[in-house]
């Protein structure tokens, strides 16, 4: 067992440094590959951060204050659902403080100042409100005049300008973004099964002589699939670090951004990050997997 | 120990590389399979160590048919089939003793039955003191007993050499032959092909002629002809 471990380990080690120039070229592709899948999912995470406050086709937000007793959130409420012809009342939600304090880590993540400031004792309740399919923005802006005079309404928001670029953004770039990854990471399976290819090429008189003295085809095909592996392993490590360190400085970039700039929730934050890493990791060894498996296989019979 | 039975083998349409070959070959028995170049003696070995698979026919190894054996325990068969090749297949960045190390290395053998098989087979092909050489600070007879070495390190059931004097001088040849004769001994089956005349006329041991995939003549104690 042992002698068979220090075997694997021994050629797969000699093997990569064999074919130094080929292992760093599939290594710094699949690198770049998975960072750009990471830095997608960093980028989709931080619009719908972005835009969490909008998400579910809302398009009318009554903020009211925070010591508000329950008959006059009802009031509130019964006010809402008396135009069932211009506000959607099914989709009709009541944030209480605890909901809103939540959402509110999410919309000042890159903005902790601010954040502090909001306390169960100030922070504004909310209804967000989605309108019917039918109802134009004039009659929505038309009715929510009228909001504005209900005791304990702060104000009524509709989404900025900002916003709906950002809604449309996140769709243009998000697929393409994945699109693109997707193309990276086959290049660098393809550049894997070539590193593999190459290594069992360069090493076919061993293979012979291992198959007509009766090693199994495991045992052939092992050093070279961790190869691949470790290259895939390597890879994600690598894209991971690259990844952290973009967050990093992006989310100390966004803390210095004026308050009104509108990309104070464009940040990812908690362990989101890390769930990204384990992603990529897994991403960059399955990538190694399939490389080196499918030329180990298919190049056996030398 | 073998045993073909109207074994068919043909690469493509045209070429039939052997034709209906049937014959056994017992235990400890030594054939030498002979025939001009290209009459089918390399497809025969081939066919015993499933390199090769028949197109109709038999092949029988230690009582079992190889033909119908999966495919993962092939390796477990040619643990029991030593190789042995005219160009002798040497590993050239390996020394005498880790070429032959390296046989039962790939099979799992643990390092404490290594150093203590390969100086003792080392020892019985004459290479006692020569096991720090590579392949290239050696003469081919040497090569070629350092590829005896390795073939024979596991103890196989069965030798096959594939003109294995064919690179050689006539007494380097005879020498090796005398190894092999001498394995033959222990009670290893050898089926060696070659077109060595001399070599075959001097042994007079059991002789199966080919002539363009076809045996066209078996014979105790023959020669070549
Ligand atoms: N791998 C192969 N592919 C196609 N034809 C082959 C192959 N190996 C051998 N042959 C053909 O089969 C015939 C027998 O070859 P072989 O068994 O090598 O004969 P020998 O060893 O007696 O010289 C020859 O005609 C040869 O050209
Ligand atoms: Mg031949």
């Amino acid at each position: 067992m042992f002698s068979r471990l220090s075997y694997t380990f021994r050629e797969m080690w000699a093997s990569l440094r064999r074919n130094l120039t080929l292992t760093v070229a599939a290594v710094i592709t699949s690198s770049v590959s998975l960072l750009l899948f990471g830095l997608t999912l960093l980028i989709q995470r931080g619009f719908d951060n972005q835009l969490s406050q909008w998400s579910g086709g809302v398009e009318l937000i009554v903020y009211i204050e925070n010591d508000a007793s329950p008959e006059q959130i009802e009031l509130v409420r019964g006010a809402l659902e008396k135009t069932p012809d211009v506000i959607d009342t099914s989709k009709l939600e009541y944030l209480d403080i605890a909901q809103s304090l939540v959402e509110a880590q999410r919309l000042f993540a890159g903005d902790p100042e601010t954040l502090q400031l909001l306390t169960e004792k100030n922070i504004p309740t909310q209804f967000k409100v989605v309108p019917t399919p039918d109802a134009t923005p004039e009659l929505l802006t038309q009715l929510a005049l009228g909001f504005d005079e209900l005791p304990k309404v702060i104000q009524v928001a509709f989404p900025s300008d900002q916003i709906e670029v950002l809604a449309t953004l996140r769709g243009f770039i998000g697929l393409r973004l994945y699109l693109i990854t997707g193309f990276l990471l086959l290049s660098a399976v393809l550049l894997i099964w070539n590193t593999i290819r190459t290594a069992m090429f360069a090493r076919r008189r061993e293979i012979e002589v291992m198959k007509l003295v009766g090693a199994t085809n495991w045992f052939i095909r092992l050093p070279f699939m961790l190869e691949g592996l470790l290259q895939g392993l390597v890879g994600g490590v690598v894209a991971s670090g690259a990844m952290l360190l973009f967050n990093a400085n992006w989310t100390s970039g966004v803390k210095k951004f004026p308050s009104e700039s509108g990309f104070g929730a464009f940040v990812v934050t908690g362990s989101y990050p890390m769930w990204i890493v384990f992603w990529i990791v897994v991403l960059g060894m399955l990538v190694g997997a399939i490389g080196s498996g499918t030329a180990a296989s298919r190049f056996l019979d030398v | 120990m073998i045993k073909l039975e109207n074994v068919t083998k043909s690469y493509s349409t045209e070429v039939t590389a052997l034709r209906d070959a049937s014959f056994d070959v017992a235990k400890a028995e030594f054939v030498f399979l002979v025939g001009p170049s290209g009459s089918g003696k390399s497809t025969l070995l081939r066919l015993m160590n499933r390199q090769e698979k028949p197109e109709k026919g038999a092949v029988w190894v230690a009582g079992r048919n190889i033909n119908d054996m999966p495919d993962t325990k092939v390796p477990h068969l040619r643990r029991n089939i030593g190789n042995i090749f005219q160009d002798y297949k040497l590993l050239s960045n390996k020394t005498v003793f880790e070429n032959v190390a390296f046989a039962l290395e790939v099979i799992g053998r643990p390092k404490h039955v290594i150093r203590q098989q390969v100086p003792a087979v080392l020892d019985l092909v004459g290479l006692a003191g020569k096991q720090e050489r590579f392949p290239h600070q050696l003469s081919g007879g040497e090569q070629q007993r350092v590829s005896i070495a390795r073939a024979f390190v596991n103890r196989p059931l069965i030798l096959l050499a594939d003109e294995p004097t064919g690179n050689l001088d006539p007494t380097t040849g005879e020498g090796i032959m005398r190894l092999l004769d001498r394995i033959n001994k222990t009670g290893t089956t050898v089926v060696m092909a070659t077109h060595d005349q001399r070599i075959v006329n001097m042994m007079r041991k059991r002789v199966i002629q080919l002539d363009r995939g076809i045996i066209v003549r078996d014979q105790a104690r023959g020669v070549y002809e």
